[in-house]
């Protein structure tokens, strides 16, 4: 079922979110439970790029890292992304009270799930882990994503488009700064000795 | 009652109509020493055109001379309009914008023939260290003169973060310049070694903190409210901010100087005052914010709206990087890389030049007496700065963490994994994405001056008169 809501995200987003949320809405309510499945399409491909294929910085071999680190870095990221996408969605839920609209923790979770869709299937790239295609592809992905989320969050919080839009800047900004932390983390961790281990 | 008394505009229009040439002027030049860092070939072999020479004449224009220019405009504008008074000593504050002017011509024919003091961001010499000097006590002079001769008893909060502006810069631009002059082009600074890295690093992050943040804030502070047509979200929230940010921020310069011959002790500092700095600018956000939040309604209709709002919220966003990036274990892997060059752009371009962009767009139909030519245009500057800023940074920071990981990798028997040469060669991809990043950003400066010159075109200046205050509050 998640399918036909991700190839519709695609095709006809507006609609696609009209359906979601009256689904959500509905007795029987929606499931968020896919967000387990998309978030490890990340995970896997970035365990199966940095331990057979590598990547390349400047010149020479291409870099691998050893199974057993990657497998510790594929489930810390497997982690992290599922945390990012519930306090994300937490986080709708939340400012919900400064927009003056109450909606029930699913729908929001499910929003940003929905939303993400883009970049966690793109996720699928990092089994060819060459930074500039990654991004050159990831840049688009991201693009989509921001557009999901200011189209879709007016319709799933059901407001105005005008108000929509503030609250779609607050929740991107959030987004933003949970980047930043993201990088502040891995830059501690690594600085804490909890570094990958090369092959060579 | 005839009061024929008009407010000083003409000044507020010249620094204004500056404002917008020296920002075309600065960003031109990034994005020309943007594309030379991916395209070397670009300097041609001149040396007054290379990266060394160029940078120092790109931050000078874009921080002293937009940057400068907007403030002098706005705050000649909001202390007039707070105080119903008209601006004070005349004569003086014609020379603060024919001062300032010379001091930007001056930095502009002395920099690329590299004529430096070698501080960044202080890298003009004596003789226009002391012009810079007569200027801004003039500055001083002129706006402590309006608010002396104000017709209201209440100092309106953005006179607060503005006054607090100058008295800083003042300070921090004496101590720091002070130097030995050996000729009339070359001197040296009065401090030796690591006391003369101290000093400089608390003027270079207070002229972040006070030049392009508690400034900023006194426009945030009188134009946001302006433009959303409501009063400022929380007034004590306001005064609470300004009184811990100008505490906080003179203390967070170390974290510039991390892992260098410092003291320890003085670093840890630096690190700890940076964080705390965290509390007192997101202070200033929730405030700006909230007080946009209530005008949702007209964000439809208003694109200027649009570009306030997310200049506060890059306001936001920088705020809480910089503090991650002052944590001393974060800050061995980001220093010296391009994640500090994304960093300084999320704020600049983000939070200074669309705040002072959008305070331009409500400035100048109102000192020309004109409606702004197209709001439509105002639309693509919106979008054309956001994806510059965008590209920027991400950019900046693939840039930043992959330089920073290639530096500190290690072999197994102990050797540097990369040269330096190969991690220079590894940025080339995020290097040309910044240029169109940046080339994106100055697109959207043109198209503003495009807008504002129609709407300036053929008009009329205006004089206003200075309303009698109301007599009871």
């Amino acid at each position: 079922m998640f399918i036909q809501h991700i190839v519709g995200l695609f095709i006809d987003p507006m609609r696609q979110w009209e359906k979601i949320r009256d689904q959500h809405k509905s007795a029987d309510g929606g499931s968020v439970a896919h967000i387990f499945v998309l978030a490890a399409i990340p995970a896997i491909s970035g365990y199966i790029g940095t331990t057979q294929v590598g990547w390349r910085i400047g010149v020479g071999e291409p870099i691998r890292i050893t199974g057993d680190s990657a497998f510790a870095i594929a489930i810390i990221y497997y982690l992290a992304l599922l945390v990012g996408v519930f306090s994300i969605g937490w986080v709708i839920h939340l400012l919900g009270k400064a927009y003056e609209v109450e909606k029930p923790l699913s729908l929001c979770i499910a929003l940003a799930a929905y939303a993400a869709t883009p970049l966690f299937l793109i996720g699928l790239m990092e089994v060819y882990p060459v930074l500039w295609l990654n991004m050159l592809l990831g840049l688009p992905a991201l693009a989509y994503t921001v557009y999901l989320l200011y189209s879709g969050l007016p319709i799933m919080m059901e407001i105005s488009a005008e108000r929509g839009f503030l609250y779609s800047s607050a929740v991107l900004a959030v987004g933003l700064i949970s980047l930043v932390a993201l990088l502040a983390m891995t830059a501690l961790l690594w600085g804490m000795g909890l570094q990958p281990v090369f092959t060579n | 009652m005839t009061n024929t008394e008009t407010y000083n505009y003409t000044v507020v229009r010249q620094f204004s109509i500056m404002t917008i040439v020296w920002g075309l002027v600065g960003m031109s030049v990034g994005v020309l020493i943007a594309a030379q860092l991916a395209w070397p070939v670009l300097n041609f072999d001149i040396p007054w055109l290379t990266f060394g020479r160029l940078r120092p004449l790109h931050t000078n224009a874009v921080i002293f001379a937009f940057g400068g220019c907007a403030l002098f405009a706005c705050s000649y504008y909001v202390v007039q309009h707070t105080c119903h008074a008209k601006l004070a000593f005349p004569a003086l504050a014609a020379f603060t914008f024919w001062g300032w002017q010379a001091v930007i011509l001056l930095a502009a024919i002395t920099l690329p023939q590299g004529i430096t003091s070698s501080k960044e961001y202080a890298e003009l010499e004596w003789p226009i260290d002391i012009l810079i000097t007569l200027v801004w006590v003039s500055y001083a002079l002129v706006f402590f003169g309006t608010i002396v001769k104000r017709k209201i008893p209440h100092i309106y909060v953005a006179n607060w973060f503005f006054g607090a502006f100058i008295i800083t810069v003042a300070v921090l631009h004496i101590f720091n310049s002070a130097a030995l002059p050996v000729s009339l082009w070359k001197s040296y600074s009065a401090y030796a070694g690591v006391q003369d890295a101290m000093v400089q690093w608390w003027y270079g992050h207070n002229a972040v903190g006070f030049f392009l943040t508690a400034g900023f804030l006194g426009i945030m502070y009188y134009f946001v409210p302006k433009q959303a047509g409501r009063p400022v979200y929380s007034y004590r929230l306001s005064v609470v901010h300004f009184w811990a940010l100008v505490f906080t921020y003179i203390w967070a310069g170390p974290h510039h100087l991390h892992y260098t011959a410092l003291p320890d002790w003085a670093q840890s500092l630096g690190m700890i005052m940076s964080l705390i700095l965290l509390a007192p600018s997101w202070g200033g956000m929730i405030n700006g914010i909230m007080t946009l939040s209530g005008a949702w309604h007209k964000l439809r209709t208003d694109p200027v709206l649009r570009l306030l709002v997310v200049s506060i919220s890059f306001y936001g966003m920088s705020t809480f990087e910089g503090p991650m990036m002052a944590i001393k274990t974060v800050n061995a892997l980001s220093h010296y890389t391009d994640w500090t060059i994304g960093h300084v752009h999320s704020g600049a371009l983000g939070w200074v030049a669309l705040v002072s962009m959008g305070a331009m767009y409500y400035l100048i139909p109102r000192l020309f007496g004109r409606e702004l030519y197209s709001l439509r245009l105002v639309e693509v500057h919106f979008w054309a700065a956001t994806i510059g800023i965008v590209l920027y940074i991400a950019s900046m920071w693939v840039a930043g963490i992959m330089q920073g990981l290639m530096w500190r990798a290690v072999n197994s028997d102990g050797t540097l994994t990369y040269s330096f040469v190969e991690s220079v060669q590894a940025m080339h991809p995020y290097y040309i994405v910044r240029t169109l990043g940046g080339a994106c950003f100055l697109l959207g400066a043109v198209v503003m001056a495009y807008n504002l010159w129609h709407t300036i075109a053929g008009a009329k200046p205006v004089e206003v008169e200075i309303p009698e205050p109301a007599t009871a509050h």
